[in-house]
């Protein structure tokens, strides 16, 4: 009798520490146990190039880089022509004169130093292919001195007019790059990296196929961007176009108290 | 079985009892009056940390003028004056400070006019946003759409020896309004000269006549 | 006589508990209420108590500090085994003893329980109902996070809201004048002590209620409670049609306790603690606060009322609501208990259910918030941008920088706040374009001051594409008459 209790309590013990020992080893696998580190890091402890890129880039240039409607980031051409102190220096500073907003944090971005370098390494990394403008003899990325418009003039009717038309106001398969408000949003180096680096994503050929007659050299770039910039309005945006009245800056205000 | 209500007990023992009531309730009353001399003070303990301690009327020092370059609106975080040593990261509060001239400046609470909660501020369409429940305000502070029934709380600010003060230890609600800021567009444009705009500046809070 | 029987006497014979405890577990209860339907009550008990037991092995290491209660709950989710588990228990647990608290309310109220003489048992249920709300608020505040610290903003800010005193009523209930360790301790002592301790004293009392006055029987059309032959009416019910308690109505309770319990502990398995989010530093605030699942509806309700009923909804409703809830069993405290023939009741518990089901439903994922990473983080759809000109695809940039976005989809991606834009020129012409982006209007801020005039054309061109196919773009009906009239081509310019 005694002996008989004894080894049920054996029994009993042991089916229970088997019971404990498959729930704790349960325990380690089960679905609701939290991943490592906390649940929502701080804002500058996010240092994951795809993280960061999805949340601060992708709206403008792109899930992939390319097909956005900003600069495309991932034309190895466009990478291999930025170095890296000018591309943090756009991250951080924006590109004055054009849409893209300053991310630095000292700036009134987010983005702390740290991740601004996450992202420079990473864009290089992602869409870099090294060095493909070497022995290209490619324009260089900033211009070294003042275009001329006039000669630049010939220059877009030879490159570009062919697909964004000479004048900008007949259609063409490009689309126009003459128009005012256009001009006003652009600068003169977002033209320049445009004309050498190219937009393959939208089929747009870089600097060595513009011409039918060969490359562009790097004075016609220089040219071409300057003679651009010279066609931006003084008051650009306006309306009603070349209706506008005599005071034009004046219209667009009154336009709106009046209404209402 | 004897009880009070016996008919045979005595006169001695009916006035026994009414005295002894009577003991009872002077005991209950004792008790009552220890209770509230005990617990009146008490009340100044649990008040205590609301009563006495007045830091938070201090003025803030936010730094030198320079940091906030003119025409922006910077981001700065404060030590909040009323705290304790195990307050950790919470006695850290943010404040907006919008710079529009050498000497215009207001302060903002990050707190939302209506729940309080944390409002961004997005520089290339000069609004502040909140998260909550989508009150959004314009560059100056008024409202511009949303559940708020007013502008962002301002606080008070002083200009002292190239620094700039600001009275900041409250959370601002609608009854504990931070401070007394000055009302963006009512005054100081008169002064300004027509002129061609490059950007039409509306003053919101005063015209409520967009309505689309 | 065995050992252990020994002992039972001996302690029986000093504290003498086994007469009030039998009676109590063998009264008769009528035989119709050995139902599932009943068995709620018992279930928030289990709920209570395991509330308690998890509790108090997570305030073994909880610290109710404001610098390091985050990292306490950081130390239980990854340091200590099963820590998590318990935390995912207790937050599950609150979650279920709230639902089933709120289903033991309806099934009370439909099945007449409120009525003579169990007006009081409701009344008491009704202050345990709040309070059990007011354990789940002061617990999201203890996980202090993120959220926690902009719900006590959001309570901070109501509690601002009440004329004349508000202002103090801040400074008592966050412990001075802004949230920090004050405040942590203050909702720690609420939440541990306070609540609790009232909680345990008034289920005591509820219980003791329910067994004294019986429970209340199964309600039939036409069977009317009348005050003076009530009483008789239930003893003979119970009597004549009864069943003792225990064993013969208690193991539905029992097996729905089992069951409740065993799907606190599989949800906690399975989804886990909830958070803690991220570090309560108010320096943070890039955060989008959201209150915990059962204050949804609120934090809805709060979004859309009209900024000039906010005020006047958030004091006078609450104790409306709840002396509503009291006065139920003194206003209807006799009669039909029968749902059958209380059409009113029923139809007042589906209306409050659908509602809350509602807003509930809205509060997941909240569309009048904007999404303040749309602008930078939700790609232009790239179907939208093939053959657009270069002022077009600008105007899309234009549309992500200004943080349009934030308020307005495109492609399913963005804020809802406003309407989605992927078919705005359907509806609207060129000129309501400018007009709406310059000046705003229908709860849209006005852009002029944001935008220069190229921005915004650049920014109407690209609207202008954005339509559904072939459809026609939206024209204005009166420029075609206007042109007619006058034989010119006015608008030739554009």
């Amino acid at each position: 009798m005694q002996s008989e209790v004894s080894s049920r309590a054996k029994n009993v013990t042991r089916y229970g520490c088997l019971l404990l020992a498959v729930s704790f080893l349960a325990g380690c696998k089960l679905p609701g146990k939290p991943k490592d580190g906390p649940e929502v890091p701080r804002p500058e402890q996010v240092l994951s190039f795809d993280e960061l890129y999805a949340a601060n880039c992708s709206g403008c240039h792109g899930a992939h880089g390319e097909k956005g409607p900003a600069m495309n980031l991932a034309n190895p051409e466009y990478q291999a022509l930025v170095d890296d102190a000018s591309l943090r220096d756009i991250i951080v500073n924006g590109e004055k004169g054009t849409l893209m907003p300053a991310f630095g944090e000292k700036q009134g971005g987010e983005l702390t130093d740290a991740q601004v370098n996450v992202l420079v390494k990473g864009l290089r990394a992602k869409w870099g292919k090294g060095d493909v403008l070497s022995g290209l003899n490619a324009p260089t990325w900033k211009a070294t001195h003042a275009g001329d418009p006039a000669a630049g003039k010939l220059v877009y009717e030879a490159a570009c007019a062919r697909c964004h038309s000479a004048s900008g106001s007949q259609p063409s398969k490009g689309g126009s790059i003459l128009d005012g408000s256009f001009l006003a949003v652009v600068n003169e180096q977002m033209i320049r990296t445009t004309v050498i680096a190219g937009r393959p994503d939208l089929g747009m050929p870089d600097w060595r196929s513009l011409k039918q007659s060969g490359p562009l050299t790097d004075n016609e770039v220089t040219d071409v961007t300057a003679w651009l910039m010279s066609q931006k309005p003084a008051l650009p945006g306006q309306p009603y176009g070349s209706a506008a009245p005599a005071q034009p800056a004046a219209a667009p205000a009154n336009k709106i108290s009046g209404k209402d | 079985m004897e009880g009070p209500n016996n008919p045979l007990e005595s006169e001695a023992q009916v006035r026994d009892i009414s005295r002894r009531t009577l003991l009872m309730k002077i005991g209950i009353g004792l008790n009552a009056l220890v209770a509230a001399a005990i617990a009146t003070p008490v009340i100044a303990y649990v008040l205590g940390p609301v009563l006495k301690r007045k830091e938070y009327l201090d003025w803030v020092d936010l730094g030198s003028l320079s940091n906030f370059p003119v025409g922006e609106t910077t981001l700065v975080n404060y030590r909040n004056p009323f705290t304790n040593s195990w307050d950790g990261d919470t006695a850290n509060v943010p404040a907006y400070v919008r710079r529009t001239s050498d000497t215009d400046f207001t302060v903002f609470a990050v707190n939302c006019a209506h729940l309080g909660c944390p409002v961004k501020w997005f520089k290339e369409s000069q609004l502040f946003m909140c998260p909550c429940h989508g009150g959004a305000y314009y560059a100056d502070g008024s409202r511009a759409s949303g559940p708020p029934e007013r502008g962002l709380f301002t606080y008070g600010l002083k200009l002292q020896k190239g620094k700039l003060l600001i009275n900041a230890g409250q959370m601002p609600t609608l009854q504990n309004q931070a401070g007394l800021g000055k009302t963006p567009c009512s005054g100081g444009d008169a002064s300004v000269k027509p002129q061609i705009v490059a950007r039409i500046e509306p003053c919101p809070g005063t015209d409520k006549s967009t309505i689309g | 006589m065995p050992w252990y029987r020994q002992v039972y006497d001996w302690l029986e014979h000093r504290l003498q508990l086994e007469g009030p405890v039998m009676e109590a577990m063998v009264h008769p209860v009528p035989r119709k209420t050995a139902s599932w339907w009943y068995v709620f009550g018992s279930a928030s008990f289990v709920l209570l108590i395991l509330q308690v037991v998890t509790g108090i092995l997570l305030a073994l290491v909880y610290a109710p500090s404001a610098a390091h209660a985050w990292d306490s709950l950081e130390v239980l989710n990854h340091q200590l085994p099963l820590g998590w588990f318990l935390r995912a228990m207790h937050g599950w647990g609150s979650n279920f003893m709230v639902a089933v608290v709120l289903i033991h309310m309806c099934q009370v109220f439909l099945f007449g329980g409120h009525k003579y003489p169990r007006e009081f048992t409701w009344v008491l249920g009704v202050c345990m109902l709040l309070m059990t709300l007011g354990m789940a608020f002061t617990g999201q505040v203890l996980r202090f996070d993120q959220d926690a610290y902009w719900g006590l903003g959001i309570g901070a800010s109501i509690a601002g809201r009440v004329p004349f005193v508000g202002g103090q009523l801040v400074h008592l209930m966050l412990g001075g004048p802004m949230i920090n360790g004050a405040t942590l301790t203050r909702f720690f002592a609420l939440h541990v002590f306070v609540i609790p301790g009232a909680l345990l004293a008034f289920t005591g009392l509820h219980l003791w209620m329910v067994v004294k006055l019986g429970i209340n029987e199964w309600p039939m059309p036409g069977r009317i409670v009348r005050r003076e032959t009530y009483m008789k009416e239930y003893h003979d019910l119970t009597h004549t049609d009864g069943l003792a308690f225990v064993p013969l109505a208690v193991w539905k309770d029992l097996f729905f306790s089992a069951a409740i319990l065993l799907a606190v502990a599989a949800c906690a398995a399975y989804f886990g603690p909830f958070g803690p989010k991220g570090a309560p530093d108010p320096t943070i605030i890039n955060t989008v606060p959201k209150p915990d699942f059962f204050f949804l509806w609120l934090y809805t309700v709060l979004s859309y009322l009209p900024p000039n009923l906010e005020t006047p909804f958030l004091l006078i409703v609450p104790p409306i609501a709840i002396a509503f809830l009291i006065a139920i069993p003194f206003v209807a405290g006799i009669g039909e208990k029968s749902w059958w023939r209380r059409p009113v009741a029923v139809f007042a518990v589906f209306f409050i259910a659908v509602c809350w089901g509602a807003f509930t439903q809205l509060g997941t994922y909240t569309p009048w918030s904007p999404q303040m990473h749309a602008w930078s983080g939700a790609p232009v759809p790239e179907k939208l941008l093939v053959n657009r000109t270069p002022l077009e695809r600008q105007g899309a940039v234009v549309l992500q920088q200004k943080q349009c976005r934030n308020c307005h989809e495109l492609g399913g991606m963005g804020g809802q706040r406003g309407p989605a834009l992927d078919d705005v020129a359907g509806h609207m012409t060129e000129d309501q374009l400018y007009r709406q982006v310059l000046q705003g209007g229908g709860n849209m801020p006005a852009y002029g001051a944001a935008l220069s005039p190229a921005e915004t054309t650049a920014l109407v061109k690209f609207l202008t594409t954005l339509k559904v196919n072939y459809a026609p773009a939206a024209s204005d009906a009166s420029r075609q008459v206007a042109d007619a009239d006058t034989g010119t081509a006015a608008t030739g310019a554009r």
